[in-house]
């Protein structure tokens, strides 16, 4: 009889199920398990219990640990952001003291009919859209190159990925040299191939000057695109392109319609962070510029370095400011609440 | 016969495929390294050679010099001590505090943690802009050698105010790059040294920092690359010309030798010359801490 | 060595209930195994008596001492779990050792102990491993080794099999039964495989939904199950249902009809039942000579059949029509268990006969049990 109750083990595959994911399965939420405790044992108990609880609760253990840090993070992320936001309301200028007695919107106000913030702020949406399109795709493709089993593939990842490791001091160096008019790479390479219409001085040029820059920015930043999209890929199992290939799908059509749309993931994190940086983008314009790029490249960066510590308007500096923070808010804030949504935060 | 012929044809089709595959990644190559070799090659010419040679060709005979070399390295050798200075403090620290604060937020677990781990995350996205200004009034308004009252305070009080900005501002980053670690360890294993009798701190000191060196690693090195290669926090906070490092330097040296192209090169590889090693010794390890950002 | 009471305990997160009510006696040297589905809340009542969790509300007492609000490093317990959780950065003899050095033993005294543990779990030589460069199963004996060498009154252990293959398993529970007889120390055991609850256990606890269902010697509750989700989870495969009602003259359902007298049980005529029977006590009619009172006989046409080895499960359609689900059981089907010598066609109308001794009768709506076989 006995025989019959131990012939198969799992009852049904269900049951096979490790316990370890069951205790995350009460409240649908992760990490609901362990709570804590402060808060649950608050309905029962004494008084000296709740004390007991709450010295052994891991809020209280995990103090020490992340509280110092946060507590830095508070005071020179968001107290200085807020200082940053008071700074702007208190029409300060020169070389004295701010005084903090009146405030008002006046900074605001005069971005609004200074000509020099409308451009800078176009100039910076530009720089933002194009610069993160392109170095998407360029990463996009490299990343589809190197998956695609080849040899040397270290070599060739850490060649990509170069430049990202240089200052944008050394870059924004090189690129001068690049696009010097009369002997840099740029124009000799055109000339040597007889495309010499296309040469023009590209760092001066109002009409070409901003889209030089991307460029650079590009080269620099696509290693990185590279690299996001390569983990991503890497993530997409290996059957999905054999499947694809016995339907009869051709290389092309499996990447377009199979292997592209599964990485979402991956160029939202990339493009955020492509986006976030073309706001902060300052180094790079301000060693081949000083603090003026000239109307049509410059951006809020930059304009705000000027406003603040080459011109002394101190107020007016923290009002660009905050438009960059609030721009950059407007960014990371949807991409942090979907990260949080999908619980990988 | 005509399946042997279709095979060829596939076989010529892929090798053409392959081809041109390498084509491609070649291209790219050149592509990726063009600035920095034709920045090489005009580092060792005079100025009559990278005027007289294309930009990529090597010195023509009796046009090869390393005095742009020596006279970059001259000039900025004060500016590669102090980033050094400066960096490696900022680095260990950020790094020690990122792996703290991730184990407070991930390995114990408490209601809210993700709370406080938003306003860590949205911190490694905050354009340094926003902070500058109140930034320079509050060092202003610290006096460090009379806080710290050592004898070399003083003296390289910019450094020490620019390796505590960087360690504050990089706090987010080693923290998500930490978390993100973290949160693969066995979370039984640090429940059953707890049963073992374990305290919090005992569980970070004797199990999750051994554990950490992989991370360690990753981190000092991305976060040692960007501190160096900061310029914008370098020149607010850091007045006195002795504490200069070396994106300053080096930006001072482009702007005082104008044209001399040569020099500007040779300047931009030596300030470079710390961060390259170490790219090309831990591409690795540099790599991660780039994908681990996003 | 110690008892184990859980009062009233309750665990409650935002808007679920883990754990609801739980009351258990455990008796010194017990080998109790918690069993249940997925989620049941078997694990989170373990981690309430380890200490990993604070309960809602409720108590519990290890060796007559309220644990409730203590850490788990207080409570005399010791734990194994389903991941092992070896630190991986020390060796065998650190890993086992790793407690004691935290309460500063002196170094004679940890050499004893851990040198004693290792002995009984067998990993003599094999103090300076790293885990990497050990087994699977050796390296759940360091993790038993760790447990061992706290001397704890009670042993918990969360499904500490789960991870191994199959046949180590299998060998492994030997080496528990073994290591709970030299040591004779409580051990509470949560497993969601019955197998390994059947075979270990002085008493298995079954748990669904966070209640306690049954907590009982393993034959009973595999012969005496308090209530449906018992008889259904106790078993592999699972005992048949079919729902009905009783008639004046006994079971009435839709295909099968079990005649006793209603006044002789608990039942009164129109109540709605549950006939349980498990495949082994399902026969052919066909020389059907186990079965003391063959009058429990039932038209049916074999399905698919699985042969076992030892034994061959046939699918049983109480209806030509009826629609097979092997996953389920339902009232127009009923698994049998018959001997691999017996001759059964796919395909084929048969009788077979239920052993009424062994019929179970349950309330539909509650799931009580009513009686546990009939005469």
């Amino acid at each position: 009889m006995l025989g019959g109750l131990f012939g198969r083990s799992e009852r049904d595959p269900d049951d096979a199920e490790s316990d370890g994911e069951q205790r995350s399965r009460p409240g649908g939420e992760q990490r609901l398990r362990t709570d804590g405790g402060a808060t649950a044992s608050a309905s029962a108990g004494t008084d000296a219990s709740i004390l007991t609880r709450l010295r052994r609760s891991e809020f209280v253990e995990s103090i020490p640990f992340w509280g110092p840090p946060a507590v830095l993070v508070g005071i020179f992320v968001y107290g200085a952001v807020a200082w940053n936001l008071v700074i702007s309301l208190i029409g300060w200028d020169g070389l004295g003291q701010p005084e903090y007695t009146d405030f008002s919107l006046a900074a605001y106000e005069q971005l609004l009919v200074d000509p020099s913030f409308t451009s800078a702020f176009w100039n910076t949406l530009i720089l933002l859209l194009v610069f993160t399109v392109l170095s998407l795709a360029v990463g996009l493709l490299l990343a589809i190159l190197i998956d695609r089993g080849i040899r040397f593939e270290n070599t060739f990842r850490t060649i990509y990925l170069l430049p990202m490791s240089l200052s944008f001091v050394v870059t924004a160096i090189f690129w001068a040299w690049m696009y010097n008019p009369r002997i840099g790479l740029i124009n000799t390479a055109l000339r040597g191939v007889g495309l010499d219409v296309l040469t023009t001085a590209w760092l001066s040029n109002p009409d070409v000057k901003l889209f030089a820059i991307i460029f650079a920015l590009m080269w620099q930043f696509s290693g990185y695109c590279m690299v996001v999209y390569l983990a991503g890929l890497r993530a997409i199992p290996r059957d999905q392109y054999e499947a694809a290939r016995i339907d009869g799908a051709s290389t092309l059509r499996v990447y377009l319609r199979v292997i592209i749309p599964q990485l979402g993931a991956s160029t939202m994190s990339a493009a955020v962070v492509l986006m976030v940086f073309a706001l902060k983008a300052f180094d790079f314009l301000f060693v081949l510029f000083g603090v003026n790029p000239g109307q049509s490249a410059d951006i809020l960066s930059v304009m705000m370095y000027r406003v603040a510590f080459d011109r002394l308007q101190w107020s007016y500096g923290a009002a660009v400011a905050t438009v960059l923070f609030a721009m950059a808010l407007s960014v990371i804030g949807p991409y942090l609440y979907a990260q949080y949504r999908r619980g990988e935060l | 016969m005509s399946r042997v012929d279709d095979l060829r044809g596939t076989l010529a089709a892929v090798d053409r495929s392959r081809a041109a595959l390498y084509a491609v990644l070649f291209a790219m190559v050149a592509f990726y390294l063009a600035p920095l070799e034709s920045g090489l090659a005009t580092s060792i010419k005079t100025e009559a050679g990278f005027r007289a040679t294309t930009p990529y060709a090597p010195p023509p005979l009796g046009e090869f010099t390393l005095a742009a070399w020596q006279v970059a390295f001259d000039r900025l050798s004060q500016g590669l001590i102090n980033s050094l200075l400066m960096a490696i403090p900022a680095t260990v620290l950020s790094a020690l505090l990122g792996s703290l604060s991730a184990y407070g937020l991930t390995n114990l677990d408490w209601r809210g943690q993700t709370g406080v781990l938003v306003l860590f995350v949205a911190g490694v996205f905050l354009p340094y802009q926003s902070v500058l200004v109140p930034l320079r009034q509050f060092w202003s308004a610290v006096d460090l050698p009379s806080l710290i009252p050592l004898g070399f305070v003083g003296s390289y009080e910019g450094l020490i105010t620019l390796s505590l900005t960087h360690a504050a501002y990089g706090i987010p980053i080693c923290t998500v790059l930490f978390r993100s670690y973290y949160a693969t360890l066995d979370e039984e294993m640090i429940e059953a040294a707890r049963l073992d009798g374990a305290s919090a701190a005992t569980i970070y000191r004797r199990i999750v920092l051994p554990l950490s060196v992989p991370i360690f690693a990753v981190t000092l090195i991305y976060q040692f690359t960007q501190v160096w290669n900061d310029l914008l926090f370098a020149i607010v906070l850091v007045t006195d010309p002795s504490n200069q490092v070396v994106t300053v330097a080096l930006n001072q040296l482009q702007g005082s030798f104008v044209n001399q192209y040569n020099l500007q090169m040779a300047g931009a590889f030596v300030a470079a010359l710390p961060t390259l090693v170490v790219y090309v010794l831990f591409g690795e390890q540099f790599a991660k801490g780039v994908a681990g950002e996003s | 060595m110690a008892n184990v009471t859980l009062e009233h305990i309750t665990k409650r997160y935002e808007d679920v209930t883990a754990v609801d009510d739980m009351n258990l006696d455990i008796e010194d040297g017990e080998f109790v195994t918690f069993v249940g589905p997925s989620g049941c809340g078997k694990s989170t009542t373990m981690e309430t008596i380890a200490g990993l969790t604070l309960p809602t509300e409720g108590t519990i007492e290890i060796g007559g001492r309220d644990v409730t609000d203590l850490p788990p490093k207080d409570r005399g317990i010791s734990m194994v779990f389903q991941n092992i959780a070896l630190f991986p950065h020390m060796d065998v003899y650190d890993n086992i050792s790793f407690g004691l050095r935290l309460r500063e033993y002196d170094q004679e005294e940890i050499d004893r102990r851990v040198e004693e543990a290792a002995d009984i779990v067998q990993l003599e030589g094999m103090m300076d491993r790293m885990p990497e460069e050990m087994s699977g199963g050796q390296r759940q004996r360091v993790a038993i080794a760790r447990a061992i060498v706290r001397n704890p009154d009670v042993f918990l252990m969360d499904e500490p099999l789960a991870n191994l293959d199959a046949k180590l398993r299998v060998h492994m529970r030997t080496e528990l039964q073994r290591l709970h007889k030299e040591l004779d120390t409580t051990i509470i055991y949560v497993t969601h495989d019955q197998a390994e609850a059947m075979t270990m256990s002085d008493r298995i606890a079954v748990i669904d939904s966070g209640q306690l269902q049954q907590i009982d010697p393993p034959l009973v509750c595999y012969n005496e199950p308090t209530n449906l989700f018992v008889a259904g989870f106790i078993g592999s495969p699972s005992m048949n249902f079919v729902e009905g009602e009783v008639t004046a003259d006994g079971f009435d359902a839709e295909h099968v009809t079990v005649d006793f007298d209603p006044d002789a049980y608990d039942v009164s005529v129109g109540d709605e039942v549950t006939l349980g029977i498990r495949p082994e006590d399902v026969y052919l009619a066909d020389g059907v000579e186990s079965v003391e009172d063959p009058s429990a006989v039932v038209d049916a046409w074999t399905d698919v059949l699985e042969p076992m080895g030892n034994e061959v499960f046939v699918y049983l359609k109480l209806a030509q029509d009826a629609e097979l689900r092997i996953d389920e059981r339902d009232s127009d089907q009923l698994l049998m268990s018959v001997d691999p010598d017996v001759e059964v066609e796919e395909d084929g109308e048969i009788d077979v006969v239920l052993d009424r001794s062994r019929v179970h009768l349950f309330e539909t709506g509650s799931g009580d049990a009513i009686v546990h076989g009939l005469d």
